[in-house]
């Protein structure tokens, strides 16, 4: 099976364990490319790809700071993973929301 | 057991109206071809290993997560009264101390059908458990952890 594009959602973008390490190094405060290269002991080429798979998913949101470019982790690009870790209550408002779907459209066949 | 009566601190319960006649709804629990285009949360899909539609009989499951994990489930149906109430044994298989009991109700009304599912734990603390991380994502909670923590502890927004 075909694999799902890293920016195709915020699920691929942190499947890949050092953009998940970058996320972590940006929780809290803003770093230049530079800052969260020596940080990973990664080159900054490399660095700067994950950064813009992560911005592209909505994760990470860029601060420019004179000729510096400074990266922010934007917590609401989490939130569809949080919501997916989410409880009973989302577990089944989900598949109820579903169910109404299926029944709707089993309803509409029937009027045919 | 009614809709109505009171939650123990053991329970949790969720409802809602569905927009169709209560045999459609009710029959939408009874077969996989049905209940695989519904059963779990957006993006989760299913497997069926064995179903067997009657009172003891057993559905055997895997749900695929949207990042390719897999749960394993295993329902036990304990009480079938048709359109009325289904009760159910779930658990991710036959030995799970975990195992919980689920109650549907379903409630003819003029909009549609009412769908009320009461679920029972063993422990509070298995409830408490279920109503933050649903036993089923268990282990996407592993990997996730520290990341959707850290989401629902942010209040701060960052500045657009």
């Amino acid at each position: 099976m075909a694999r799902a594009r890293t920016t195709a959602d915020a699920f691929n973008a942190i499947a890949e364990p050092h953009r998940r390490e970058i996320l972590t190094l940006l929780k809290g405060r803003e770093r230049v490319v530079s800052d969260i290269a020596d940080a990973m002991g990664m080159n900054q080429p490399a660095v700067s790809k994950h950064l813009r798979v992560l911005r592209e998913v909505g994760l990470v949101y860029v601060h420019p700071e004179g000729k510096q470019r400074r990266y922010g982790l934007d917590a609401r690009g989490l939130e569809p993973v949080h919501g997916w870790t989410g409880g009973f209550e989302e577990y089944w408002s989900e598949s109820l929301e579903r169910l109404n779907t299926y029944v709707k459209k089993r309803q509409r066949e029937e009027d045919r | 057991m009614t809709p109505d009566t009171a939650l123990s601190d053991r329970e949790l319960m969720v409802s809602r109206l569905i927009e169709g006649p209560r045999d459609v709804v009710f029959e939408a629990f009874t077969e996989v071809q049905h209940l695989s285009r519904w059963w779990g949360p957006d993006g989760f899909t299913t497997t069926t290993r064995t179903f067997e539609f009657s009172e003891g009989g057993v559905w055997e499951f895997t749900m695929h997560g949207p990042d390719g994990t897999d749960y394993p489930n295993w329902i036990q149906w304990m009480e079938i009264r048709p359109p009325d109430v289904i009760v159910l044994r779930h658990g991710e298989g036959p030995d799970d101390p975990e195992q919980f009991s689920s109650t549907f109700i379903f409630e003819e009304g003029t909009d549609g059908t009412r769908v009320t599912l009461r679920s029972e734990f063993k422990t509070k603390a298995l409830r408490d458990r279920a109503a933050e991380e649903y036993g089923a994502i268990e282990g996407a909670n592993q990997t996730l952890d520290s990341l959707a923590t850290y989401v629902a502890g942010r209040s701060e927004r960052p500045n657009e």
